[in-house]
């Protein structure tokens, strides 16, 4: 009889950290409130 | 990947699409009670003193609702979105100081039709970044995309005759800040979609959201006053308004809640446009409640009105059909396979069928005693501006809103349990 599958262990927060990094999504909002802070700066 | 029953479908859509307009009607009376506040306060403390009541209502509502033991159960099974939740939050607050100085410099009337143009890029992030709109067919994209350009023309409309003070400040400038605060404001709905993609409840997501508005305003708020004292000082000095600012503050929060709901069930390219009917709302209290345009440019707004709603219309009537939504259900399996979130969890919540038990304990009658007692000390030292008021139209208008917040609280109820 085949033993039931371990549940797979929960990922580390670094690990998560890695996927938010390599995340190509996270970067365009980070770029975008970037250019937002310059333009305030510049405006102020 | 399992396919979702047409009509569970069918019912989502709706709610979303029901949510998307009752956001639109919320956001747009949180114009409000701002309209009651004299002229001479810096902008950017009122922006703080609003997100002061943000900040009040995004604890207090979740803790109310579910409770903060909910919350927590969220944050256990998708810890990364409080970063994408407080990356929004901070995306929310330059934006909304960055319009205070396009107004400044430009006007409503030109600055307002620049930052709507936030649903453009939303239409544009939800189809390149979460399959929105794939095989939606070519009659779906034009009404999309149609309603929302058709929106944009409503709203230039609205705003130019809405405008009724002439701008005197660096054209340049305002255009830029308008057109970037446009770009921050859709961009930050890539954080909401990728939250509900990975199956957030949406009244856990506003609680982390609001820690980034709050933190990136009292940065904001502390560079321009310059320093924690001025800030004092001048909060102090202005607060017999807090309690008008921290009710539009609550008001904008039930709005962005609803809001929240329709970019979870219709996604941001249609939810989106619906919410920007908000400018509708608030041309409506301007000019029905304050008295505003008395004089001329009502056949404008009639036009500019007529034109946002046909383009509202047009969306809501261009709902996900199941070949989208598979594409959706493809956009969450990835999210949940980049953040090792369980695909039964998400695949439940994104249909809406799992909310979670609302559970309450002593920390979340603590939240709403709280936020009860700061906004009652702040009604106890209020001034009630001498302004003349229609009260027929407040009633007539307030009572719109309720019915708004009570079709689309029971649709959301029934269909979803505020899941």
């Amino acid at each position: 009889m085949d033993s039931p599958p371990s549940p797979s262990p929960s990922p580390s927060t670094r690990s998560r950290g890695r996927a938010i990094v390599g995340d190509v999504h996270f970067w365009i909002p980070v770029a975008v409130l970037a250019a937002g802070l310059v333009v305030l700066w510049w405006i102020a | 990947m399992s396919e979702l029953d047409p009509v569970r479908l069918r019912q989502l859509q709706r709610v979303g699409i029901l949510s998307g307009f009752a956001a639109g009607a919320w956001l747009g009376a949180a114009e409000a009670p701002t309209k009651l506040v004299t002229l001479g306060v810096s902008p950017v403390l009122i922006s703080f003193m609003m997100v002061l009541g943000v900040f009040l209502a995004r604890w207090s509502l979740p803790a109310l609702v579910r409770g903060t033991a909910a919350l927590r159960d969220d944050v256990r099974q998708a810890p990364h979105l409080l970063v994408w939740a407080a990356l929004g939050g901070c995306l929310w607050a330059v934006a909304n100081t960055l319009t205070i100085f396009a107004i400044k410099d430009i006007g409503l009337a030109i600055a307002f039709p620049l930052w709507n143009a936030n649903s453009l890029l939303g239409i544009l992030w939800g189809a390149l970044l979460f399959n929105e709109l794939r095989d939606a067919g070519r009659a779906r994209w034009i009404a999309v995309l149609g309603g929302a350009v058709v929106m944009f023309a409503g709203a230039t409309v609205l705003a130019v005759t809405s405008s009724a003070i002439a701008p005197g400040g660096n054209a340049v400038r305002g255009v830029v800040a308008a057109l970037t605060a446009g770009a921050l404001w859709g961009t930050m709905y890539i954080p909401y979609r990728k939250a509900y993609l990975t199956g957030m409840h949406p009244l856990s997501f506003v609680a982390f959201f609001t820690i980034g508005e709050l933190v990136m305003m009292t940065v904001l708020a502390l560079t321009f006053l310059g320093g924690p004292q001025q800030v004092w000082r001048e909060l102090a000095a202005s607060r017999d308004i807090l309690f008008w600012l921290l009710i539009a503050g609550f008001v904008w929060v039930v709005g962005d809640l609803f809001q929240q709901y329709a970019a979870k069930y219709v996604g941001i390219s249609r939810g989106i446009p619906l919410s920007n009917t908000n400018q509708l709302w608030g041309l409506l209290w301007g000019m029905l409640v304050f008295g505003e345009l008395a004089h001329a440019g009502r056949g404008d707004v009639i036009v500019g009105s007529l034109l946002m709603a046909a383009g509202a219309g047009a969306i809501a009537f261009a709902s996900a059909p199941s070949r989208e939504y598979r594409r959706w259900q493809e956009a969450g399996a990835r999210e949940s396979d980049r953040y090792s979130v369980d695909p039964a969890y998400v695949a439940a919540r994104m249909a809406g069928n799992d909310a979670g038990a609302a559970r309450h304990g002593a920390l979340d009658w603590l939240l709403v005693l709280v936020a009860t007692a700061i906004f009652v000390a702040a009604a106890s030292v209020a001034r009630v501006p001498a302004l003349d008021i229609a009260w027929g139209w407040a009633t007539a208008l307030t009572l719109a809103l309720f019915g708004f917040l009570v079709a689309g609280g029971v649709a959301l109820w029934r269909t979803t349990r505020f899941g």
